[in-house]
């Protein structure tokens, strides 16, 4: 049997320049857990994992501008926060391309999962669609994250 | 309304004969006198008073020391807003002219600040009290008329004043017109240049608190003397200088036509100026006139938009706001929203986008003074730490455990490796004699150079090279300071600094100046905003105030007494 390896004296600390961030990342933390724990009731059930998209959303928004638009972070920070799932590297992956600028979560672009092998509601450019139409998708109940909007 | 008297009670003496009763557009009753053409609030009883109290503008009351006068009275006399409305009543009853020229003297009593509103007779109902009075503001020499000094006044209307003679008209005697013509031009051209940037600011700033020095010095005199307004000196008819209000019926007879007031007010009671005018036309015609004023008015300080950004940043910085924060936190913060300096930029993106700027500019700022900085050992607060609290009868697997819940042994910058040999380094060393511990503490004392460790050194200014030493926390507290203080005391003093050069002092006072004309520049566009608001609200008052007068006079009309038409038919008949 292999000696049992603990990751105990071996953990490295997070890279330069992670305190700073670290209030904000925990507030977005303790708003996740609130989301996981929230009770269901009274809400449809794709409603339920709303919130936690859209937490996820803010949060990968977050690093993304600190990195890309602020350059706030180093390359390693910004590396570290990817691998421990701070952020979501899909969905950033996405808004790097033309016109997936303000893409509000990767379920809503899958046309895979469509019966018409179309994009989600959220996805169709306000001016496309009726007037005061108010849209809330069912994937994580975005109103609406088209660039042109 | 305090000042007016009371409606007077039922049972009261019947008027003597040639009064009439009537009630004035603000509710209140009044008397009027048609032989004699004058109106008074006070009931007259046998003897009709010698002084009738002109019914329109309600004023504040009269000051104590001015017994018999009456509300015009109190009309403050160097600014000549106070004799303005009274100056179309001075066409009106030529022979009122005398009696209001006799009280003006005493007048002088009143403030030189107070006095009446000069829109009075353009607001006949009821909340004309809430609006602002007029006062002088701008005064500008008129060139190559000494004496004659241009008054800008708070409702941006003006007037020429002589400062020897203390005399002042709302039109321009005709000499002292071609020299506000050709003020007008240069302020005109002084303008332009300014549009194209090419005045400094300083500038104008010293010409204004200079201007202003002088308006207030110049209140103080006018208030010890006596002024004269005459509003009837030989004048020019040029439109563009006139006085609207004051021309327009001037030397027009009292009885010129007008149905609405024919039907529920005498004539030519004083009060009925703004009346005969026609509201409309007032309103119109100020309007008309502020417009014109607003095109002459020079703009505040220029506000531009790289300086609402700055402001906005201004803000972001003295709020100490962290760049590291996301927006949607920022808008949590209130204090965000009780600056007026948030409302320099106009909308939310503008602001989001001046955040993010700001952000970056300051990541930026923070990465260097980041890298300036000298890096904390993560040594140091660890031997501190083990300063404390090692002990030759802990092994470090039971040290660790006793303590894994304090920050220095979760710190993760510092390896384990490194935290186990420096204890058992330094429970080793705990075990040696004193004397060779002192000994090695003043070898280290002795190793560090002069720009490091001298006379001006503390014990809280140690160096780090001090400080990472095992040798330096293996004596106790006590010991040690007394040894480390003892050291220093006989060091030399260090060699030459330098401190802060002549150009960064420069720098920060520049900045520091710049900053002030911002904030003095984002004043100056709230107390404009104001004045905007202010003067809607007072139309809109206005406005309200006629519709309700109108609803007050169909109600009149609709109303049918006990006798149905007949009261109506007899009162046609008798108009007929």
């Amino acid at each position: 049997m292999p000696p049992v390896r603990t990751q105990g004296g071996k953990k490295k600390p997070p890279p330069e320049g992670f305190e700073d961030i670290e209030d904000t990342l925990l507030e977005f933390q303790t708003r996740m857990r609130d989301a996981e724990k929230a009770p269901h009731e009274g809400k449809k059930k794709y409603e339920t994992t709303w919130p936690i998209f859209q937490i996820v959303h803010q949060r990968s928004r977050y690093i993304y501008d600190l990195y890309y638009t602020k350059e706030a972070i180093s390359k390693p920070l910004y590396d570290y926060l990817l691998k421990n799932k701070y952020a979501d590297a899909m969905l950033i992956a996405k808004w790097k391309k033309t016109g997936y600028e303000k893409l509000c979560c990767v379920r809503c672009i899958q046309t895979q999962e469509t019966n018409f092998r179309s994009t989600c509601i959220c996805r169709v450019p306000k001016k496309q669609l009726k007037e005061s139409e108010e849209i809330e998708c069912v994937n994580c109940g975005c109103r609406g994250c088209s660039s042109g909007d | 309304m305090a000042s007016l008297p009371e409606r007077p009670p039922v049972g009261l003496p019947p008027l003597p004969p040639g009064w009439t009763e009537h009630k004035a557009p603000t509710g209140h009753m009044y008397y009027y006198n048609a032989e004699i053409k004058k109106s008074t609030y006070v009931r007259p009883i046998a003897e009709p008073q010698s002084f009738p109290e002109p019914v329109a503008p309600p004023t504040p009351p009269p000051p104590p020391s001015y017994g018999t006068a009456a509300p015009n009275a109190n009309f403050d006399l160097f600014n000549p807003f106070a004799a303005k409305p009274a100056a179309p009543d001075y066409n009106a009853h030529p022979e009122l002219l005398n009696a209001q020229a006799h009280y003006e003297g005493p007048s002088r009593g009143h403030s030189g600040r107070g006095g009446f509103d000069a829109r009075g007779e353009r607001r006949p109902f009821q909340n004309r009290r809430r609006d602002p009075q007029d006062r002088p503001k701008h005064r500008h020499d008129i060139p190559d008329c000494t004496p004659w000094v241009l008054v800008q006044t708070k409702l941006k209307r003006r007037f020429v004043w002589n400062k020897d003679t203390n005399e002042s008209f709302w039109k321009f005697p005709a000499h002292v017109m071609k020299g506000v013509v050709e003020f007008d031009r240069q302020q005109r051209e002084k303008r332009e240049r300014r549009e194209r940037g090419e005045t400094s600011d300083d500038e104008a700033a010293a010409a204004m608190a200079e201007m202003e020095a002088e308006l207030a010095d110049e209140e103080a005199q006018a208030q010890a003397q006596v002024v004269e307004v005459d509003g009837d000196v030989g004048m020019e008819n040029d439109e563009e200088y006139e006085e609207v209000e004051v021309t327009d019926d001037e030397g027009q007879p009292e009885e010129h036509p007008s149905k609405r007031q024919r039907t529920e007010e005498p004539q030519d009671a004083p009060d009925d100026q703004g009346m005969e005018l026609g509201e409309d036309d007032i309103a119109w015609q100020l309007a008309a006139m502020e417009g014109e004023y607003d095109e002459d008015e020079e703009e505040g300080l220029p506000l531009t938009e790289e300086d609402c950004k700055a402001l906005f940043k201004e803000l972001m910085d003295d709020l100490r706001l962290s760049p590291f924060t996301p927006w949607d936190k920022i808008l949590e913060d209130d204090r965000l929203y009780e600056d007026d300096r948030y409302k320099a930029l106009t909308n939310m993106k503008a602001r989001k986008e001046c955040f993010s700027e700001w952000a970056r500019e300051r990541v930026q700022i923070l990465k260097e003074l980041k890298a300036n900085q000298q890096k904390l050992d993560p040594r140091i607060p660890y031997l501190s730490f083990l300063h404390g609290l090692a002990t030759p009868k802990l092994y470090w697997p039971e040290f660790k455990r006793k303590y894994k819940k304090e920050p220095e042994m979760k710190d993760m910058k510092l390896p384990d490796k490194d935290k186990e040999r420096l204890y058992r380094d330094h429970v080793k060393r705990l075990g040696m004699k004193s004397s060779e511990l002192r000994s090695d503490l003043s070898a280290l004392l002795k190793s560090q150079p002069l720009a490091s460790l001298n006379r001006s050194t503390t014990l809280g200014t140690l160096p780090p090279s001090v400080l990472v030493d095992l040798r330096f926390i293996s004596l106790p507290a006590s010991t040690r300071d007394s040894i480390i203080e003892d050291f220093v005391s006989r060091l030399p003093p260090a060699p030459e600094g330098t401190g802060p050069s002549a150009e960064e002092e420069a720098e920060t006072r520049k900045n520091r100046a710049e900053r002030e004309r911002r904030e003095r520049a984002l004043a100056d566009r709230e107390r404009k905003v104001h004045e905007d608001k202010r003067r809607q609200e007072r139309d809109l008052a206005y406005g309200k105030g006629r519709l309700r007068e109108e609803e007050m006079e169909i109600e009149r009309a609709m109303k049918v007494g006990k006798d149905g038409l007949r009261g109506q038919l007899s009162g046609y008949d008798g108009g007929e």
